[in-house]
């Protein structure tokens, strides 16, 4: 029971909701991307890609990235960023599934022209959204990296990403 | 028969890693034999030296396993690429370690890959699980 619990929990956390449009001095206030509850296989899947993924950085969101992205990420594996995060071929096929699954349906977060991209970092969405983030602010210590959604977004794992939840380290809340 | 089984138990966890885990070496350690004729069994010290030395990785840059792991196998380690903290890597300080040959497997084909630029042979992956244990 607790372990379904737990799974559970995770993953209504974990896309139950994601806040893409977390502005909140514009009309569009949080709205998850997906609202239907998910099936127990797919919060078994959703929990797995949290262990599989989340070992090594942030497991972000399905709805980042568009199915091509995923699938070219799920099929690069063996050299993903630089390093081997190559997994079993059933659980590499599940979290396949699952991210193909959730991944965005929504141009205006992904539309690449075309190119596919790996980073969620270089889609549009997300750089017109992080426009004003400096470089220092990026590559402190305390952040590293601006894939680092959570040394800032105070609470991005569970899928939110609301202005006043922000808090850059050593540069207070943004405002 | 309560007792025996508390026993067993106790004495599962002074090894340091699961039942899987052991016959798992235990397969290794076979595998070790066929491909060095000198082989004696799984040495910590080895172990220690696969764990601690410098390589050029996968990217053409130097690591080493205690770039993400630390030199302190009961310390809390993070990852040097992303910043992800890692629990302690030593069964004795983290319970969890050394009980899944899915997990092991996993880790220790990837780590290879990332510090040596190939994957560790039979006796390497032995040496360096017995010096974790051991540590």
């Amino acid at each position: 029971m607790k372990i379904f619990l737990n799974i559970s929990l995770a993953a209504a956390l974990f896309v139950g909701g994601v806040y893409l449009y977390a502005d909140d001095d514009e009309m569009e206030h949080a709205r998850p991307a997906y609202s239907k509850p998910l099936s127990k296989q797919d919060q078994a899947s959703a929990a797995l890609y949290k262990k599989e993924c989340g070992a090594c950085h942030m497991a972000y969101q399905a709805g980042f990235l568009p199915k091509r992205s995923w699938d070219k990420t799920m099929k690069g594996l063996d050299n993903h960023f630089g390093t081997d995060a190559t997994m079993d071929a059933a659980d590499t096929k599940t979290i396949q599934n699952y991210l193909m699954t959730y991944a965005s349906k929504n141009d205006r977060i992904t539309d690449m022209k075309g190119a596919v991209a790996l980073r969620i970092s270089q889609t549009p969405h997300f750089v017109k959204e992080h426009r004003e983030i400096t470089q220092k602010m990026i590559t402190q210590p305390e952040v590293k990296s601006i894939a680092n959604c959570t040394a800032c977004h105070t609470k991005a794992e569970t899928g939110s990403y609301r202005e006043r939840e922000i808090h850059i380290p050593n540069y207070g809340r943004w405002e | 028969m309560k007792y025996l089984t508390i026993l067993l138990i106790g004495s599962m966890s002074l090894m340091g890693a699961s039942t899987e885990v052991v016959q798992y070496m235990n397969e290794l350690s076979s595998v070790a034999k066929t491909e060095n004729k000198s082989f004696a069994g799984f040495d910590a010290a080895r172990g220690k030296e696969i764990f601690t030395s410098t390589h050029t990785g996968k990217q053409g840059k130097p690591i080493s396993c205690t770039s993400c792991h630390t030199t302190n196998l009961s310390n809390y380690g993070k990852n040097s690429l992303t910043g992800k903290v890692i629990e302690p890597l030593s069964p004795k300080a983290n319970p969890q370690r050394l009980t899944s040959v899915k997990e092991v497997t996993k880790w220790l084909k990837r780590n290879f890959v990332d510090v040596y630029a190939r994957e560790g042979t039979a006796q390497e992956k032995g040496d360096v699980l017995t010096y974790i244990i051991k540590n």
